[in-house]
């Protein structure tokens, strides 16, 4: 009854290439060159700018916010980058931070592919987890965009993610389930080839031929995975119920490490998302939307502050212990590319000029603080990150050119 | 200017096209008598030389390609032209619509849309014949869109998996691999213990207990728990109290029913799920059943309220709880509705499954067979007062006659060789805390003679009720532990040791006894018939022998490899509730009926279609005739609730109801009972709207609503007793009636802290009284206002506004509505004064009265379309003026809830026209008749 047709053979076959090679290194015991992970962050509501860039050029001393940073030898900030077309696009240019799409306010407004998934295609084959995508709250879409423009829906509850990563699986069970599940796909693609025979809406079956295709590539994917053990790691996750939001984003941190340290991904995102109603961080207690229109007032900028320091103290600890892992040629964060930003330049007055960008990490020779001119793409640097990672592309979103802004 | 229109009517002319036919309606008849029209009423104000609010209609409507929807839905509400200027008739501004609408190139939504997370719970549970809520397991699927349905968001491969695993979790509950759980009743009258502060609102009382109420001090409502009930398997409980409340006050006591895990009993948050409130208005005992999902590892814990106990620590005030029986996990029937809907006419063999009593065991050690013993004991406090389960006894050292010198020490034998883990300690609590452990060491042995140096030393809390965690660095299986006390709290230098309570971590195996029910087949003809009858009613339609073979085919597979019947019907379901055809809507239908059924059912029950719908459908009657009496009949069912609660979560946001929570400083007297009812009241009275057929006017303002004793309070209503919602009718001078004046809608549009006219005016403004805006313009100075010291600052901020043409074309459509409703704080309570937080000494102690000053009075005073209104009495006065706007809001709310995409404007045009013009006929069931019928046409 059951056949392999040769189209999901061929895709069997190009998923596991890829993991065959990795499997056959790790079992090698070392592999000469540590491979490379990148992450992006986004903090929708964005940094309070006279706080977070630098007042004298180059100099971290002069900026609030970054004056503690742990790694500064190894991190720059941009300034005056920004995505063309999102004048009037207010809260909805965070759907296109990492894509570029301009104008996501507009009704029909669909997105790209954002550039997270353009880098997995190339990096998700070898690891467990093609890419993870994280965010605070259960929203339903964060940073990453698939190829048909639709928000991929991160995860968000870290019990979970942590079980998906290190949790012990039923393997005999898993191993039926999965079974079940092929055979179920291929009774699907048997319904819809008949469907479209009898000449059945062709948009309809369009858009879920694709998903359960990639369904498939995931069930063997999966498949292959069962036979290797997950990493063992010790639970590190905070559960501080005091300042949960602060708990929230040491977690997704904890989580990311961890998941770059074994090696169980090498693409992630983490959309830290504009949270409902009041938040609490050491210090201050306040709706973070509200706080965020300050309107230059002094005494809401000091509590706004304190949520930003708060994201960025974490997010300094993770730059921090991603440097004290020690890999070959250096160490984790060496090999990890850090970008931390926001769709917002001015959240205040909802202006997406001037965003505030950070790339750490990754081997570059840093330069600190970079000034460029003003309204510069940001996806000149994006163009730069698909390049440095061996994409060959000549274009992403509405890039002009590759800035050569990160010499290794 | 004119000149140029001129010639391009000149050609229209020329070319004579019929009417509505042409490629570029600019240049129709239509097109040239719609722009006299707007020459007429509207070039005053809007051309090249006069643009106010920027805009010149002049030049704009001449333009091949514009966006014409503001202009049209300004002109359809009766916005523009102003009321003081020139209106056009009927006729006209009918003409000057159609023409926009015409004219407006709208990229169409797509044809299908997926379903959404909600009703594929809801269809799977109706199928299957179970009830569970597993809608958080999908990620929310409406991406950046009000409505779930939004056609704009399609399905994902992260979507289709969390669906495969959810149709995993629903079949396994319907159709238990391993069988059903035994039914266990536990009967209790104990609580757990908790910290000494909280001791103190409990007491002894005749059989039972009697709760006051308390909030913790840091204002979390404080909760009970109840024993060391675990469930053993997930599913539904009916929790029986037998209780009555004390106390000469009228009102009724509340008790609420909490699941939660009880982590320890110190004053920290503990996320818990309210299950039921119980109204406790009986002076003599009664039984009050809750029933309840429960999840294993959540306990059951009470919190009781009235204000009248606020920490009452004397007098008999409050609930007695004499008893708590937890009978499950219950099933409706037996054999289970699942077995019958899905294997109906097939025979089926089941034992009885009678319910028995069992109880729980009050340590892990003595569920493992353990034994403890220890240095000495004082008389009074041995050794077993560390087991009983309560920190309110305690073992402690022997200190008379005679000191019992050290060492101190307590070892646990752990005579089958378990794994332990660690051990988990508590202090004693309500005394003096003389002997509290402040270090220990932990040695093991194999036979409790010679012991090694300590795995682990450890230094523990005192002064503190909660339970410790002692882990060892890893399990061990020795059988003996030894816990030695090496520092304790000494009050006059002795030595001495106590302890409320010590345990072993360990993991219990679950002997969980289970009944099978087996289908006594094995033919592949029968799992036919049961994967077609399951398929058709998914699917909505009639199949042909054709479509079902891979649905057949993957079941008959399964069946042939594995031999098990009911395995291989589950992955057949499994196949049918993934497949396109029920994720995406519409389906495949066999006939114009079993579409309709299907819409119909998905709209107003969120689910599949009835046996009545089918069969009406089997044969084609579905029509224009027979849907209205259809909707009739379906509102009237118990699911219509469901379209009634999923509509309020979208349409007035509901769904982010409870993500925010109120301070503690401004409103101390904001609590759980209100999270749970405040949504209920405008569901319920939406609900009555509908039903009762009144008119739209009500959403606006009416003398009732729906409330029960803790929202009347809230409200300042007297005389309402018990926590059962009911209807209540309002003395004229209320503020309250209509959704505007509802906490809920207020809530949803405060942050918590402090109303924003701004935030709260523009969404009043755009979802309920049903005005246009248009998103703020870019790089503007935005203003945030703040309450401070001084009220009049508030308006002096959001008055600038004024001052600015740009601002103000907006904002003059939205400061208003916020101001109208700045009468009702953030969570929807009367004031005429503002609260200004103040700050508190110390660490933060809740308290009644909270930590506010009053500040300035609250200038609810407004103009909208050159009416004035002074409080929101005449604001609603205003907005019902114009039923046909509230009525055409709706319309459109309804239609996109239904749809999945706005309707266009030529659909607006069609709805605009269902709307009567004598406000009493214009009537909310009515509506939505009209408006699904009109849906069901698809045009």
């Amino acid at each position: 009854m059951r056949t392999i047709s040769r189209k999901d053979f061929l895709k069997i076959g190009a998923a596991l290439p890829l993991a065959m090679k990795s499997l056959s290194l790790r079992a090698e015991g070392r592999r000469k060159q540590p491979p490379k992970r990148i992450i992006f962050i986004n903090s929708c509501l964005g940094f309070y700018e006279p706080y977070f860039f630098p007042k004298k050029q180059g100099d971290f001393s002069t900026s609030d916010y970054l004056k503690g940073m742990k790694t500064k030898g190894k991190m720059t900030v941009f300034q005056n980058l920004f995505h063309p077309g999102m004048d009037t696009s207010n809260h909805d240019s965070e759907k296109s931070f990492l894509t570029g799409t301009p104008s996501p306010e507009s009704p029909n407004f669909v997105n790209d592919i954002s550039l997270d998934q353009v880098l997995v295609r190339k990096m998700g084959g070898e690891t467990r987890f093609p890419f993870l995508n994280f965010s605070i709250y259960d929203r339903g879409w964060g940073c990453s965009w698939n190829d048909r423009g639709s928000a991929i829906p991160p995860m968000h509850d870290e019990e979970k993610i942590f079980g998906m990563l290190f949790g012990e699986e039923d393997l005999k069970a898993k191993k039926q389930q999965l079974k079940n599940d092929q055979e179920i796909l291929s009774c699907l693609h048997r319904d819809l080839a008949q469907l479209r025979k009898r000449g059945s809406e062709h948009g309809k079956l369009d858009s879920y031929q694709p998903v359960i295709a990639e369904l498939e590539l995931q069930l063997n994917h999966e498949k292959f995975w069962l036979n290797t053990s997950k990493p063992k790691v010790e639970k590190s996750l905070s559960d501080d119920q005091e300042f949960v939001f602060s708990t929230k984003i040491r977690n997704l941190f904890e989580l990311a490490k961890l998941a770059f340290r074994t090696d169980s991904t090498r693409v992630m995102t983490i959309s830290m998302d504009w949270i409902y109603g009041a938040i609490k961080v050491p210090g201050a207690t306040g709706g973070w939307h509200t706080l965020s229109h300050h309107g230059g007032r002094k005494d809401v900028i000091a509590k706004l502050s304190h949520i930003e320091i708060d994201t960025l103290k974490h997010f300094n600890q993770f730059l921090f212990e991603l440097d004290q892992i020690k890999e070959e040629g250096g160490t984790l964060l060496d090999h990890t590319t850090v970008m931390m930003g926001s769709n917002f330049g001015d959240s205040s007055n909802h202006t997406c000029n001037n965003l505030p960008m950070i790339v750490a990490g990754g081997g570059y020779r840093h330069q600190t603080h970079t000034v460029l001119e003003k309204q510069t793409p940001l996806c000149n640097l994006y163009l730069e990150l698909l390049h440095k990672h061996n994409i060959d592309v000549g274009s992403f979103g509405s890039s002009e050119e590759d800035m050569g802004l990160l010499n290794s | 200017m004119m000149k140029k229109f001129l010639i391009i009517c000149t050609l229209t002319l020329m070319v004579s096209a019929p009417l509505f036919a042409e490629a570029n309606p600019s240049r129709s008849k239509l097109g040239e008598k719609a722009f006299q029209h707007f020459e007429n009423y509207c070039f005053d104000c809007h051309d090249g030389e006069t643009t106010k609010g920027d805009l010149d209609l002049a030049n704009l409507l001449q333009k091949d390609d514009f966006d014409g929807s503001l202009i049209f839905e300004h002109l359809i509400t009766s916005r523009m032209p102003p009321k003081n200027k020139k209106q056009p008739r009927a006729e006209e501004k009918r003409l000057m619509l159609s023409w926009l609408a015409q004219r407006q190139t709208e990229s169409a939504p797509n044809s299908y849309r997926r379903i959404s997370r909600h009703e594929f719970v809801h269809s799977v549970n109706d199928l299957l014949g179970v009830k569970l809520d597993l809608a958080g397991m999908i990620p929310e699927d409406r991406g950046t869109y009000n409505f779930d349905s939004d056609r704009r968001v399609q399905l994902t491969k992260e979507m289709l998996t969390s669906y495969f695993s959810v149709a995993d979790e629903m079949l396994e509950f319907a159709l238990p691999e391993k069988g059903f759980a035994q039914e266990r009743i536990l009967v209790t009258n104990r609580i757990k213990d908790s910290h000494k502060t909280y001791n103190i609102y409990t007491q002894k009382y005749k059989e039972g207990i009697l709760f006051s109420w308390t909030r913790a001090n840091n204002g979390n409502s404080y909760s009970f728990f109840y024993d060391n009930f675990d469930p053993p398997v997930r599913g539904w409980y009916d929790l029986t109290f037998d209780a009555m409340k004390l106390g000469s006050f009228k009102e009724d006591v509340s008790i609420q029913v909490f699941a939660g895990k009880y982590y320890y009993a110190d004053d920290r948050p503990q996320q818990q799920r309210l299950l039921g409130v119980i109204s406790l208005g009986n002076r003599d005992v009664k039984s009050h059943t809750v029933r309840a999902f429960l999840h294993p590892g959540e306990n059951v814990s009470v919190h009781c309220y009235s204000k009248y106990t606020f920490r009452k620590k004397t007098g008999e005030q409050g609930a007695y709880i004499k008893q708590l029986k937890v009978r499950g996990p219950v099933l409706d029937e037996w054999l289970p509705s699942s077995y019958r809907n899905i294997f109906d006419g097939l025979p089926m063999n089941a034992p009885p499954r009678v319910a028995r009593n069992t109880s729980v065991s009050l340590t892990k050690l003595k569920a493992i067979g353990g034994s403890i013993s220890v240095s000495s004991f004082q008389k009074g406090m041995e050794k077993e007062k560390m087991q009983d389960g309560s920190n309110r006894t305690f073992w402690h050292t022997r200190f008379k006659p005679t000191l019992a010198k050290p060492p101190h020490y307590v070892i646990l034998e752990n005579s089958k060789g378990k794994e332990i883990e660690g051990l988990s300690y508590a202090t004693w609590s309500g005394g003096n805390g003389n002997g509290q452990v402040k270090a220990y060491s932990i040695h093991l042995s194999d036979e409790g003679k010679s012991w090694g140096p300590p795995i682990l030393e450890g230094k523990l809390e005192i002064g503190l009720a909660n339970e410790q965690s002692i882990l060892f660095p890893k399990p061990t299986t020795k059988r003996f532990i030894k816990f030695l006390v090496t520092d304790a709290l000494s009050l006059d230098g002795k030595s001495l040791a106590s302890i409320g309570k010590l345990d072993v971590m360990t993991t219990l195996p679950r002997p969980v006894s289970t009944i099978e029910v087996s289908v006594a087949s094995s033919s592949p003809k029968d799992l036919k018939k049961v994967i077609k009858r399951f398929a058709q009613k998914a699917f909505s339609s009639n199949l042909s022998e054709e479509e079902l073979a891979p649905y057949y085919g993957v079941s008959l597979n399964s069946l042939k490899e594995q031999g098990d019947f009911v395995m291989a019907a589950k992955v057949g379901l499994k196949a049918i509730v993934c497949s396109h055809r029920f994720l995406m809507a519409p389906g495949e239908h066999a006939n114009r009926s079993y579409l309709m059924a299907a819409d119909l059912s998905r709209i107003l029950w969120l689910s599949i279609p009835d046996e009545e719908l089918l069969s009406l459908s089997k044969t084609e009657k579905l029509s224009a005739q027979t849907i209205p009496a259809q909707i009739e009949r379906m509102l009237k069912d118990e699911k219509s609730r469901r379209m009634i609660h999923s509509f309020c979560a979208q349409w007035l946001n509901l769904r982010s109801f409870n993500k925010v929570t109120p301070s503690l400083k401004l409103y101390p007297l904001y609590d759980d009972l209100m999270n749970h009812y405040l949504p209920l009241e405008t569901e319920d009275y939406l609900n009555h709207l509908i039903q009762e057929n009144l008119p739209v006017g009500h959403l606006i303002d009416s003398d009732f609503s729906f409330l029960n004793q803790r929202l009347a309070q809230h409200y300042g209503i007297e005389g309402v007793i018990g926590q059962q919602m009911r209807k209540v009718t309002f003395a004229p001078e209320v503020p309250r009636g209509g959704l505007l004046t509802m906490g809920s809608v207020l809530k949803v549009t405060a942050d918590g802290f402090d109303t924003s006219p701004i935030l709260r005016g523009a969404w009043v403004s755009k979802n309920i009284a049903g005005n246009t805006l248009s998103p703020p313009p870019e790089s503007v100075k935005a203003i945030e206002p703040e309450h401070g010291k001084e009220a009049a600052t508030i308006r002096e901020q959001i008055e600038q506004h004024k001052n600015n043409k740009v601002c103000y074309a907006c904002h003059k459509s939205i400061d208003p509505y916020g101001f109208a409703l700045e009468n009702f704080d953030a969570t929807g309570q009367w004031r005429s004064k503002y609260r200004v937080k103040k700050p508190h000494n110390g660490t933060f102690q809740f308290r009644l009265q909270g930590y506010h000053i009053l500040a300035g009075d609250v200038d609810a005073v407004g103009e909208i379309d050159k009416s004035k209104f002074e409080d929101v009495f005449g604001f609603k006065k205003i907005l019902l003026s114009d039923h046909k706007k509230v009525a055409y809001n709706f319309a459109k709310k309804f239609f996109e809830y239904a749809n999945g995409y706005q309707p266009n404007l030529k659909q607006r045009l069609h709805l605009h026209a269902m709307i009567s013009e004598n406000a009493q006929e214009c009537r909310m069931k009515d509506l939505i008749v009209k408006v699904l019928g009109y849906s069901l046409r698809g045009e």
